[in-house]
């Protein structure tokens, strides 16, 4: 069984690859590491048949995601195979141009891998830039990444045309992931790719932090690898703020499979059972509110609103008045975004109100020793 | 099908598109406005926009396609594409067809706008100030109703509705929260300085 952070991080030459790459991937089944787990071949096709010489690959390792740390950790520790992937990328779609898109914030992660670079050939140095990702939550979505090395303003802009069709420069664009990029150079090395995947583990456990898991490893598997749970779970969140909420009976068994579960950008999240639900989901939802970008006014206005009465519930008690008016209007916001921010919004407080339901419904306002306690 | 349940159609489609049409453009300016309350957010008052304009493309589409196939007045299909070929209430009538090409392109380029950009969707989005009062225009001027004392009433209620929301318009300061939450989202992922 390979692994992804088994593999040692070494300089040595690329093996030689070519359009077949593409084939094995898709025979892998690989798909996007990022988040939106689009399939990785239907993707490098796209660009290799347009490609011309002129294709530009960004490497993504934005990871605006807060409670994400999994791309950090690969960039930090395996620089060398996230920019195999890289070149192997840049060959095979016979790219001009790598560009390394890095989080401002994720110094660590930047200073590795630009280390690393320091360490490769001429001829490889030479087709590489940088560029530091803003620290926002949409500034790794790819049409916000393609407006940034465009014009430097990472907010996302209208599909289409496609990032395959006219994305840097107006040439095809592979924006992909640093994960996804790690696990293309180990497949062309070995001919094998890891079947897991990096998860970053957070909450309710011992150890939180990121591991790799195997396509069969269950989420109890996982929690029990990072030294069980600290208490009894009241929910578990599958993909991070992006993701959905699960029962935890749900959640225990399922596996940790990126081919069969959305497990969006690898972050599992167990919700301790004495802090408050309702209150969290208000949380996240103002935070996601205030993370668009304010281009759509469904987005904005939409999701604010949402944020808003969900605030309500939280500090004044349940209403339900309001918890009717959140579910019409949360069927009223998806779709109506140029990107995708809203839907995702949307999809995280959908799957909050189902498992949520009684909370809720009966939530009442915390006492103050009681709102000490749960911030703590 | 009697010829007059046809033109009975043709003249309530009429009154029906006036109505839903003026709704349109109410809750338009009214977006513009952004009129608000807790209970009803800025961004139900867009979704209902579209979905009234929608309907209103379908009453348009009944009062033209009822007033065409009535072989009594033996319009043509031309008389209600090509402006002013009608020989039947020339002026009128091709009033009529100017402001039904005019929504065409309002909802077509709305429904696209994803593709056209915001700059050139809004210049035909403004369009609606034409197209709205020569619709009105239209019903005044070729309507059979136009001048009962009901279709007067309701004329004058959708004129006076309109104008009222353009005052309000006119009277509202230009600092839209959008606007502005927009600029300062971009200016803190705006780094075109730094390269």
């Amino acid at each position: 069984m390979t692994r992804l952070l088994d593999q040692p991080d070494i300089l040595a030459a690329l093996p030689h690859v070519g359009r077949g790459l593409i084939d094995a991937i898709e025979r892998a089944r690989l798909v996007g590491r990022g988040g939106a787990s689009f399939p990785v071949a239907t993707k490098w096709r796209a660009v290799e048949q347009r490609s011309h010489g002129r294709a530009v690959v960004v490497v993504n390792g934005a990871e605006g995601e807060p409670q994400s740390k999994k791309d950090r950790l690969l960039m930090t520790t395996r620089p060398h195979l996230v920019l195999d992937g890289a070149f192997i990328a840049a060959r095979v779609l016979r790219a001009r141009r790598v560009i390394l898109y890095i989080g401002e914030r994720h110094s660590a992660a930047r200073d590795s891998m630009l280390r690393a670079l320091g360490q490769r050939s001429e001829p490889e140095r030479n087709i590489v830039t940088f560029a530091a990702a803003p620290a926002r939550y949409v500034a790794g979505a790819e049409a916000a990444v393609i407006h940034f090395l465009n014009d430097g303003v990472a907010t996302p802009v209208n599909i289409p045309p496609y990032p395959f069709e006219g994305g840097v420069e107006d040439a095809p664009t592979l924006v992909q992931n640093v994960e996804t990029l790690a696990l293309v150079a180990i497949l062309a090395r070995t001919g094998e790719a890891p079947n897991g995947a990096l998860i970053t583990l957070v909450g309710g456990v011992t150890r939180p932090g990121v591991l790799e898991v195997e396509s069969h490893t269950t989420i109890t598997e996982a929690i029990n690898r990072s030294g069980g749970l600290t208490e009894a779970a009241r929910a578990v969140l599958v993909g991070g703020y992006f993701g959905s909420w699960m029962r935890p009976d749900d959640a225990w068994a399922m596996r940790l499979d990126p081919s069969v579960s959305r497990l969006g950008c690898g972050v599992i999240g167990v919700l301790p059972s004495s802090r408050c639900p309702v209150c969290e989901v208000a949380a996240i939802m103002r935070y996601l509110a205030a993370e668009s970008s304010a281009q759509c006014g469904p987005c904005f206005f939409g999701l604010r609103a949402l944020a808003d009465a969900c605030t309500r519930i939280a500090g004044q008690g349940s209403n339900p008045e309001v918890l009717q008016r959140l579910q019409r209007w949360s069927a009223e916001v998806r779709g109506r975004g140029a990107c995708k921010h809203p839907d995702g919004a949307v999809m995280f407080f959908s799957s909050a109100i189902q498992v949520f339901g009684d909370e809720f419904a009966s939530h009442r306002p915390h006492s103050r020793s009681e709102q000490v306690r749960l911030s703590a | 099908m009697s010829n007059s349940v046809l033109w009975y159609t043709t003249r309530g489609a009429g009154a029906v598109t006036l109505i839903l049409l003026t709704a349109v453009v109410v809750l338009g300016v009214l977006s513009a406005l952004r009129v608000q309350s807790e209970s009803w957010p800025r961004f139900l008052t867009t979704g209902l926009h579209r979905n009234l304009a929608l309907m209103t493309l379908v009453f348009l589409a009944l009062h033209i396609v009822t007033a065409v196939v009535d072989p009594f007045t033996n319009l043509g299909w031309a008389a209600a594409v090509i402006p002013f070929s009608s020989y039947y209430r020339t002026f009128w009538l091709g009033l009529g067809v100017i402001s039904f090409e005019l929504l065409v392109a309002i909802v077509v380029t709305s429904l696209v706008r994803g593709m056209l950009g915001h700059r050139a969707w809004r210049a035909i989005h403004w369009l609606t100030y034409a197209a709205w009062p020569i619709g009105v225009v239209h019903g005044l001027g070729t309507g059979t109703d136009a001048w009962s004392a009901w279709m007067l009433a309701i004329t004058a209620a959708c004129v006076a509705a309109v104008g009222m929301a353009v005052a309000l318009r006119l009277n509202a300061g230009s600092t839209d929260p959008l606007a502005a939450a927009r600029g300062a989202f971009r200016s803190d992922v705006d780094r075109r300085e730094a390269r």
